[in-house]
């Protein structure tokens, strides 16, 4: 083992990344384990434990390389577990799995069918992952990265080649040179607005102050949505190099990457890279023996969403209660501390050391016209390939949710997708040809926000929907404005209304009236943002709001005010199922006989219909 | 040495000193700007949004509530917009449907321009406008009261709920509440709540000695507009 000691020159480092790629020459076989959240969640870390048992007691520690990774993205497949050379690809590993795996695969470089990825639609197996229509139609920069480096690993990331945009920022490239490298490459703030990163580091700059903040916002609260997660678990490094170029340009001297607590493998691993970066002089004073001194602080989240919000995540790091501020002087100006802050997304920060590397014009030369470069979605919902998804800027919605998501999953029709979060809209399956793309989908009344994109289908109330989000934004709202505060809260009760069976036509203007008034004069994001689920959803399935008010009728068949349970007599054959299953008592008949759901005692949980083998209990 | 900058609000050349908001400019020249959580010599926070205007930049407009903004060099504000009075109804709507029981925002809810209210009443006790947090945090550095909760459980209390001994029980935080005085024909019973309509102003914290006699306040059905009429 090498032993890693300060880094004092760009010269050292290069002679230390030459030193452990030739250590590493030897190994024969790399073996790439998800041990993401997604896949410890399916039990990897057991699957982890037995392969490293399996290759000691083979006595393969030295020829093969046991890579504990970030998250590869196809989180519906996990544990995944792919090896070099060869890139195979097998999902759904088990811990049993391990013996023939190192066996067959490892040492005799057989591939083991069954734990192949076998499509769903064609029943066709794959052998290697750059095959899988999953990530064939995927563009992954960023993600990519995540399967060649252990995250807890410094020499991973420096042999992988990190750590090369930082000596680049340090000699030579003025800070101005680098914001209009950045300028030029239109990268846009990826954590909701789409604000120019190189506007705001320009502004930053040009902010006269002795002091200046970078921030990592990692406070990812949105229903759905994980993609930042996934970066800074999965390549801490490379969001801190990201840092580092940033505070350079900017001048800043101190760094926060502020990350919700609820992320425990993110917090660990973050702290994880900025002690190994500390411990090689890449942070601290002096970086790489140049006059540029940059510290980074990981800051816990308490899991309010509206610690999301710039203002608000800067009162939170300041000890303060998490509420936003009016933002009339701009926190480029006046951030934390009353200092110049910098503060972008986990995603954005992903993007700058690639930026740096290769150029403004490899960057740009993906993506459209407003919105350049790749962005990282959050697949999820009704959907068959549950996963990360990175795509260039300008990928229709349609690729996404059929191509690479696979469709609806158990068969039914795709009805919306909702992108976003509760700061975005609902998109129906006309629109699915729009791009993602900033300025596209903000037109159509969405957003791309953080990346969320949550599908739904024909069984899903698109009212229910906007109760969902809306009593979410309840709960999260900070209560300081009035607009967000009560006029989130009497959205809410409309719409309950509605779902119950007592709204009236007119209250459906009166939503569009105050959702405007609300996203017109709300102290933050949050706010501003907070009807776009209401208004989306009134826009394109309003007549699913006037089946609910007009014939006191859910379409969909999911607001239980509105629906009764029935059995259809020439289809149930007396099995007796949905009699044992009933919590409620409310379902009689004897064997052989047509049962009868008392419509009285029948709490609509809908657990007869799901257990009925023969499709007979119907939703009326 | 007071710098000073002129603005442009509603037409008018206002000229103020740096670092004063463009609520308490638009009040010195006596245009009436409606509000409710804006104290003079407290710390502007932005929660009852009544006060906003369209600040006009490069020929786009946005809607900001005047008591955070701070005025500058060359500003155009609007503050009797068609928008800015739709939307400032719509608030006081809201504000009204929420704590009726007060002549402080029956008479908003009034000169704001509301003649119906579309939500079922009810019968608040606060409206978070924090007046009495801050006069409690910054005029007697007590800081004896505080909000407590998040969203829908904001509220004001003690430190864990038990009146703390630096609080002096100076009862400044009950004077310069709004919710103190009722409407004019008594406390509302719960479930009986109506919009009144017949308060005049008691919000108004000190009449400016320039009073310009603005259209907006005739707008606002304005006690000295009307007088003088």
């Amino acid at each position: 083992m090498l032993t890693l000691s300060r880094l004092n020159s760009y010269r050292e480092l290069e002679h230390l990344r030459q030193r452990l790629r030739e250590q590493r020459q030897n190994i024969t076989t790399t073996v790439m384990v998800c041990g993401g959240t997604g896949c410890r969640t399916s039990n990897s870390q057991a699957v982890i434990e037995a392969i490293r048992d399996e290759l000691s007691s083979q006595g393969l520690d030295d020829s093969v390389r046991l890579c504990v990774t970030g998250c590869h993205g196809f989180c519906e497949q996990g544990p995944v577990i792919i090896i070099e050379p060869g890139n195979i690809f097998y999902c759904h590993v088990s811990p049993e799995d391990a013996f023939e795996i190192v066996y067959q695969t490892v040492m005799n470089g057989e591939v083991i069918e069954r734990l192949l990825y076998e499509d769903t639609v064609s029943g066709e197996r794959f052998k290697t992952e750059a095959e899988i229509p999953f990530y064939k139609a995927q563009d992954r920069r960023i993600l990519s990265q995540n399967r060649l480096v252990d995250p807890c690993s410094i020499e991973d990331y420096i042999v992988a080649g990190g750590y090369s945009a930082l000596p680049r920022v340090l000699n030579g490239i003025a800070p101005e040179e680098i914001i209009s490298e950045i300028k030029s490459a239109g990268l846009r703030g990826r954590g909701g607005g789409g604000f120019p990163t190189g506007r705001k580091w320009a502004e930053c700059m040009d902010a006269p102050s002795d002091e200046k903040y970078v921030i990592c916002n990692a406070d990812e609260g949105d229903p759905g949505a994980y993609m930042d997660r996934c970066v800074l678990e999965g390549n801490p490094h490379l969001v801190l190099e990201g840092m580092m170029v940033g505070a350079r340009a900017v001048g800043a001297s101190k760094g926060y990457i502020y990350v919700r607590n609820e992320y425990p493998l993110a917090v660990k691993n973050s702290r994880i890279a900025v002690e190994q970066a500390r411990e090689l002089g890449l942070l601290g004073d002096n970086i790489l023996g140049s006059s540029f001194s940059f510290d980074v602080e990981i800051a816990r989240g308490g899991g309010a969403f509206v610690c999301g919000e710039s203002t608000a995540l800067m009162a939170s790091i300041e000890g303060k209660v998490g509420e936003p501020r009016a933002k009339d002087v701009h926190t480029v100006v006046d951030g934390l501390y009353h200092k110049p802050t910098t503060l972008n997304n986990v995603e954005t920060w992903a993007n700058v050391p690639a930026i740096v590397l290769n150029g403004s014009s490899w960057f740009a030369a993906k993506g459209t016209k407003g919105s350049k470069g790749t962005k990282i979605l959050a697949l999820t919902g009704r959907i068959k390939n549950t996963g990360l998804v990175e795509v260039a800027m300008g990928t229709p919605i349609r690729e996404v949710v059929f191509d690479i998501g696979g469709g609806a999953a158990n068969g039914n029709k795709v009805k919306a997708v909702q992108t976003g979060g509760p700061s975005g809209g609902c998109l129906p399956l006309d629109k699915f040809d729009l791009a993602v793309d900033f300025d596209v989908l903000a037109e159509a009344g969405s957003m791309i926000g953080s990346g969320g994109m949550v599908v739904m289908d024909e069984e899903t109330c698109m009212v229910d929907v906007a109760k969902y989000f809306l009593t979410f934004l309840q709960d999260e709202s900070c209560g300081k404005c009035l607009p967000c505060r009560v006029g989130i809260d009497r959205m809410l009760e409309i719409i309950t209304d509605i779902t119950e069976g007592r709204g009236r036509m007119e209250q459906l203007d009166l939503l569009e009236e105050l959702g405007d008034t609300i996203s017109q004069t709300a102290l933050c994001g949050l706010g501003k943002t907070a009807p776009n689920p209401v208004l989306s959803t009134l826009r394109y399935f309003r007549p699913e709001y006037e089946a609910h008010i007009r014939e006191k009728r859910c379409p969909a068949g999911v607001c239980k005010a509105l629906i009764t349970y029935r059995i259809d007599p020439d289809k149930c054959n007396g099995c007796g199922v949905c009699l044992r299953n009933c919590a409620y008592g409310a379902i009689t008949g004897g064997k052989k006989e047509v049962h009868v759901i008392d419509t009285q005692l029948c709490q609509k949980c809908g657990i007869c219909r799901s257990e009925c083998k023969f499709d007979a209990v119907q939703v009326v | 040495m007071l710098q000073y900058v002129n603005l442009n609000i509603d037409g008018a050349t206002v000229r103020a000193p740096r670092g004063t908001s463009v609520l308490d400019a638009a009040i010195e020249y006596g245009i009436c700007i409606p509000h409710l959580c804006h104290v003079p010599n407290l710390s502007d926070i932005g929660a009852c949004r009544l006060c906003i205007v369209e600040h006009v930049v490069n020929g786009r407009s946005e809607v900001t509530t005047s008591c955070t903004l701070n005025v500058e060099e060359g500003m155009v504000i609007r503050t009797n917009t068609e928008k800015i009075r739709r939307l400032r109804r719509n608030l006081a709507e809201l504000l009204v449907a929420q704590a009726p029981n007060s002549r402080a925002i029956q008479d908003i809810a009034l000169r704001c321009g509301v003649k119906e209210v579309r939500y079922p009443f009810r019968n608040e006790d606060c409206v978070l406008c924090g007046r009495c947090v801050r006069v409690c945090t910054e005029i007697w550095q007590a800081r004896a009261i505080g909000f407590v909760g998040r969203g829908k459980n904001r509220h004001v209390d003690f430190p864990f709920g038990i009146r703390p001994d630096f609080c002096k029980q100076c009862g400044n935080c009950i004077q310069i509440c709004p919710m103190t005085i009722p409407p004019c024909d008594g406390p509302m019973k719960p479930g009986e709540e109506y919009l009144c309509g017949k308060c005049e102003s008691q919000l108004m914290d000190e009449i400016p000695g320039s009073c310009a006699w603005c259209k907006l306040g005739e707008g606002f059905g304005c006690g000295r507009y009307v007088g003088v009429t």
